[in-house]
């Protein structure tokens, strides 16, 4: 049975549509990211289930119960916010005990709780502090070992490492991947950086404009994206795109022609017709200097050397980015010319509705 | 050697302005009301210093301590009248309901009048044969002849706080929903994803985190309550029989009504000695607030 399950929900805000019906099954102990660019409704989603905002049309079942209509506290759930919402007068200790201060639980099962949590998120030491005098990664620690002495079904996290720098950051996500392990619970996490849905994620939602873009694993979408939209979302640097139009299909092969870079065949038994429209796509991490089945000159612009990697950045004739991203130190710099090359199998390839074609 | 003397003849000149208005508008008559206060200024041409005496007098007259308890009587119920109303309306007017910003505007009147015209306005209010008060009293059966508010020691005295809580109350509800809306929305959804109800909420979070706020609104309603006085002028000179003669009024009444200038600039003296507290107490209040939220 799921965890969760969202039926063609959606949500309004007078005439504008956030969430335009969202269908998901979440299943127990599962770890999901919802990521997207901003504005895409991921955070709006997240408050749905949250029982922040209603529910304009639609159903969201936890555990198997509607509960369009309960308030959070009825529906199983825990939220972590962005900005931690940590309450700056209270002590950490009173700040995790907060929801079973509210529960009216006695004193003793408080303490039980509390001390549990702390012992999980090693903030023993701080439980007579005031958040004020605590470090972003402990204040985040505090916020989650509020949710935790909850003992919800369901983690909601809202942005919650986005406060952070980059070096907390990473670690606050082995952190929270420990935690899931150890707790087992389901989660939900908002992000808009692919890295962290990428690393942190058992199934990632790419959400765009208020629909589900795809839905898989982080393997899946980088390998087999559906579109266009999650191609270039998921990956860094992005995927690189080509514009290019169909010349011949034979029902095994695809010929495209690239224009100035000259035409590929791919093998495809899609039927596209002579004359359509596509667009092709390769990674910059599949690119070799000198090989491959197809081979392209460039010019970089600009070389970054970044120890384990080295990335050309380039513009096509067309005048499209072209990125390529290369293990180690390739020899090459800026305003050589070098030859780039990748396998057919590695090419991506879009229809003109930007849909994938396999 | 050179360079910091001319720094320091910078820092001189950008402060000039502001030093020489302080010394014009505050310091000299701040000096003068001291000296004056040691002399038997009158209105004729010269005095003589008279060294204590006019602290003497006033001290020993018995009713100066009456006058005193009597403003720190009126203050009181004043400051707290406000504080009260102030905030119950700054979380009704930050409460979701609708027409929100209509009722944010219905505060403001008590504040965009012109304070005389208001205070006149209360004054018909609780005159005995015209008033609505009055009126109103009689026309329900609660008293049966005509009621002079003003004319009565106790009821001009209640009535003189009514009408300063009415001017005084806007100022509050408006600062401290500015203090309300300062709290981050977070906390309170926070709150309510972990079942805190309304009043819960309002106590927990709403109430702690205003503390800094109500502490430094009272002492600074307290300084300007205190030092009232148009109010209690246009409404009773400090009548009927002195019962709302407050220490301003009766500085004023010593110095330009008897033209003692010398013991009126006593009176004075003594309270700026007790704003002169207040002022310390509430510095010391925003200080260790600010150190509070710096930890």
């Amino acid at each position: 049975m799921s965890e969760l399950s969202l039926k063609h929900v959606q949500k309004s805000f007078s005439e504008a549509h956030i969430i335009k019906g969202i269908d998901l099954e979440v299943s127990e102990g599962e770890f999901v990211v919802f990521v997207g660019p901003s504005g895409c409704g991921k955070s709006t989603l997240l408050r749905m289930i949250a029982g922040l905002e209603e529910v304009s049309a639609g159903e969201i079942e936890i555990g198997g119960r509607v509960v369009n209509d309960l308030p959070p506290v009825q529906r199983g759930i825990a939220m972590v916010f962005q900005s931690y919402a940590l309450y700056p007068h209270m002590t950490v200790y009173e700040n995790i005990a907060f929801p079973l201060r509210v529960e009216r639980l006695p004193q003793a099962e408080v303490d039980k709780r509390v001390s549990a949590a702390a012992k999980v998120l090693q903030l023993e030491s701080r439980l007579q502090q005031r958040p004020g005098t605590l470090s972003g990664g402990q204040r985040q620690r505090v916020a989650i070992g509020r949710a935790i002495v909850r003992q919800p079904r369901i983690f909601l996290f809202d942005e919650p490492l986005s406060n952070l720098d980059a070096a907390l950051r990473s670690e606050m996500r082995i952190e929270l991947m420990e935690l899931h392990k150890r707790l087992g619970s389901t989660m939900i996490y908002v992000t808009h950086d692919q890295v962290e849905a990428m690393t942190m994620a058992d199934k990632i939602v790419v959400l765009d404009v208020g629909t589900i873009s795809q839905v898989g694993s982080p393997l899946q979408l980088y390998h087999k994206p559906d579109n266009l939209f999650v191609a270039g979302f998921i990956g860094s640097p992005k995927m690189n795109f080509i514009n290019g139009t169909v010349t011949s299909a034979d029902g095994t092969t695809l010929a495209v022609d690239l224009g100035a870079l000259g035409t590929i065949s791919l093998p495809r038994d899609a039927k596209l017709g002579a004359g359509q429209s596509v667009t092709v796509g390769i990674r910059p991490e599949h690119l070799q200097l000198g090989t491959g089945d197809f081979t392209l000159d460039i010019t970089p612009r600009i070389v970054e050397h970044l120890g384990i990697h080295t990335v050309l950045y380039s513009t096509l004739p067309a005048g499209e980015n072209f990125v390529g991203l290369f293990e180690g130190d390739p020899k090459v710099s800026d305003g050589q010319p070098v030859t780039l090359g990748f396998t057919r199998d590695q090419v991506h390839l879009f229809d003109s509705a930007g849909k994938a074609v396999y | 050697m050179t360079s910091s003397r001319s720094a320091v003849m910078f820092a001189l000149a950008l402060l000039a302005p502001a030093l020489i208005y302080i010394l014009i508008i505050v310091a000299y008559p701040l000096f003068d009301t001291v000296v004056l206060s040691f002399t038997n200024a009158a209105l004729r041409p010269t005095y003589d210093f008279v060294g204590w005496a006019n602290y003497e007098r006033i001290f020993g007259a018995g009713n100066f301590t009456e006058v005193i308890l009597r403003t720190f009587i009126w203050t009181f119920f004043s400051v707290a009248t406000k504080m009260i109303i102030g905030t119950l309306g700054a979380t009704l007017l930050n409460a979701a309901i609708p027409g929100q910003s209509v009722f944010r505007i219905l505060t403001m009147p008590p504040w965009i009048v012109p304070m005389a015209i208001g205070i006149f306005m209360w004054g018909w209010m609780y005159n005995g044969q015209f008033g609505m008060i009055s009126g109103i009293l009689q026309n329900t059966g609660i008293i049966d002849k005509p009621w002079p508010i003003l004319a009565y020691g106790d009821s001009a005295f209640w009535a003189t706080i009514v009408t300063d809580v009415w001017i005084g109350v806007p100022m509050v509800t408006i600062y401290m929903l500015a203090a309300m809306q300062s709290i981050p929305k977070d906390l309170y959804e926070a709150a309510w994803t972990d079942g805190a109800g309304r009043f819960y909420r309002f106590r927990r979070i709403t109430l702690p985190l205003l503390v800094p706020a109500l502490l430094t609104m009272s002492l600074l309603s307290l300084i300007a309550t205190f030092n009232s006085f148009d109010i209690i002028w246009i409404l009773t000179q400090g009548g009927p029989s002195g019962s709302t003669t407050t220490m301003i009024i009766d500085t004023y009444k010593t110095a330009m009504g008897s033209r003692k200038y010398g013991e009126g600039a006593a009176r004075a003296v003594v309270i700026c000695i007790f704003v002169s507290l207040f002022c310390i107490v509430y510095f010391r209040a925003v200080r260790k607030l600010s150190q509070g939220e710096a930890k």
